[in-house]
């Protein structure tokens, strides 16, 4: 029977072994091997950092699922990958630590047929000295430390109760940070919060991001077409700012967060400082640390893996200008070059380049966002991919591979702007395709029918349903599959 | 004041009547399903 491993259980890789299970029934053994033992809806994690949700309102534990839907679970590390095997035995297999405080200090080499490396990002909190939970400054990456965030908020909130003064610095904390707009939703969240517990006029809330303008979100901006006019997703988003009384730093480079301070770097190479009183800034990301070998023993990392630890698959690596970016750099079948039995999704595999044009200081500092690929197109890909191999393991290896391409797919993206069923609101995005095309749609490079966005209490109604619906989802319950990624 | 403030300075503000039907129940209800409708047309594209 052939086995598939799928390291990482996130939206990519928990969707893949929904969709592996539902194909292939018991015609397959299917492994999730994830470092945690918990299921998390990260985009929910902004209501956690401002105390509107609690942890178990966005968690939930993976084994009872897996063992319901007889899928085999891991909770351990993947340290090593061997894709050509050991000189024994020619069939591929993974090193893996466990996790499970039952089995703590306990190995595994686990043999695959199929792998699908999902393993999502490390935490680069080290880029930046000071930066993170373990320093100076907060994180809602994960539900916890958007726990801390919430507790740590709620201190501000009340010395703002007693009269003081308090600047709230929310953003990114590298030149190279993706995730612009779950900064965004946290700003204007934490905004809402201030507004809504009547100490607005004594707070500074500041945003503080990598982007060129307002809007970037990583993803070049947008055009919309609303009242027979284009306008820009710069403009939609700097109008906002200026009704809730926000202030923005862009073009940013964290250098280091000190208690209190953070320093930082503009992209025209000067060097600023910014007091604060609290401040939540998220970690750019790299590749999770794992190793790969060849059968003889070589280390082979470097020819699996970007320079930035994400799993090469077939995009165009090839370093070019701006200018010369094309829609068909990006992946389509997310399968490595090198072995076809690997597969990389969601944030794990590399980018073949940005999506924003990249920018640099005189200094020579990076100051531009990584391209996002979180969400919606982690979970279309970790779809295709399953179904990919599920027609792989039925009908063999000539069968063709399923293609989710970026460039040839389009994103929803509701960014909450303030919680509540009467008082809440979201900026609903919708965006075709997600990597511009400017030959198929001169101009901005998408089409505008069909990339629009829209600010009001309806936003947050949407998040808030599909809250509920993708945890229903990925509890694998009655029907699940009906639900789209 | 940096370019940034600038801008934001000078950003369109909405009007009262945009700010009412940003929470108006019944308006965004028709947005609700608007939007709902259009997020479902691209995810079944993306997803054939």
């Amino acid at each position: 029977m052939a086995r598939v491993v799928i390291l990482g259980a996130g939206i990519s890789g928990h969707t893949a072994a929904l969709h592996l299970q539902r194909h292939l029934k018991k015609g397959a053994e299917i492994i999730v091997v994830s470092p945690n033992s918990n299921w998390n809806w990260i985009p929910s994690n902004i209501w956690v950092g401002v105390g509107k949700m609690t942890k178990d309102q966005v968690t939930f534990p993976l084994a009872p699922i897996y063992k319901r839907k007889h899928i085999g679970f891991r909770q351990a590390k993947a340290v090593a990958i061997h894709p050509e095997g050991s000189p024994d035995n020619p069939q591929g297999f993974v090193d893996i630590d466990y996790t499970d405080p039952t089995r703590s200090g306990q190995e595994e080499q686990l043999t695959y047929d199929y792998l699908i490396v999902a393993t999502g990002p490390k935490l680069n909190f080290a880029a930046t000295p000071g930066l993170g939970p373990d320093g100076n400054s907060w994180s809602v990456c994960t539900a916890g430390h958007a726990e801390q965030s919430a507790a740590a908020l709620e201190t501000i909130i009340e010395a703002l109760k007693a009269g003081e003064r308090k600047t709230l610095v929310i953003g990114v904390g590298h030149g190279t940070c993706t995730c612009e707009g779950a900064a965004f939703e946290y700003t204007f969240n934490v905004e809402h919060e201030l507004r809504e517990r009547g100490v607005r006029e004594l707070a500074d809330v500041v945003y503080l991001s990598n982007e060129y303008d307002l809007g970037d979100l990583g993803v070049g901006g947008m055009t919309f077409a609303q009242n027979g006019f284009e306008t820009s997703s710069k403009m939609w988003t700097e109008s906002l700012f200026r009704e809730r009384g926000v202030r923005a730093i862009l073009r940013a480079h964290v250098e280091k967060v000190d208690p209190g301070v953070i320093h930082y770097e503009e992209l025209d190479g000067s060097k600023h400082t910014l007091d604060f009183d609290f401040a939540m800034l998220l970690p750019p990301f790299r590749g999770v640390d794992m190793k790969a070998y060849a059968n003889n023993g070589d280390d082979i990392t470097d020819d699996l893996f970007a320079p930035n630890g994400f799993l090469r698959v077939d995009a165009d690596y090839a370093v070019k200008p701006f200018e010369e970016w094309t829609p068909e750099d990006w992946p389509k079948t997310y399968q490595c070059p090198r072995y076809a039995n690997v597969f990389g999704v969601g944030i794990a595999f590399a980018p073949p380049h940005a999506i924003s044009e990249p920018r640099k200081s005189p200094n020579g500092t990076i100051i531009s966002p990584a391209p996002p690929r979180t969400g919606m197109p982690s979970g279309v890909m970790g779809r295709t991919v399953a179904l990919s191999i599920a027609e792989r393991i039925r009908h063999g290896d000539q069968a063709p591979l399923r293609t989710a391409s970026m460039a040839a797919m389009g994103a929803a993206c509701i960014a909450s702007a303030g919680t509540g069923l009467r008082k809440g609101s979201a900026a609903a995005i919708t965006m075709y395709p997600i990597i511009p095309d400017r030959k198929r749609f001169p101009g901005s490079g998408r089409d505008l029918t069909q990339t629009s966005g829209e600010i009001g209490l309806s936003g947050h109604w949407t998040k808030l349903l599909l809250h509920y619906l993708f945890i229903y989802k990925a509890k694998a319950r009655f029907g699940w599959f009906m639900i789209p990624e | 004041m940096s370019d940034v403030d600038r801008s934001i300075a000078e950003a369109p503000l909405p009007t009262a009547g945009t700010l009412r039907r940003r929470k108006g129940l019944f308006y965004q209800a028709t947005r609700f399903v608007a939007f709902n409708f259009r997020m479902m047309k691209m995810v079944t594209r993306a997803h054939h």
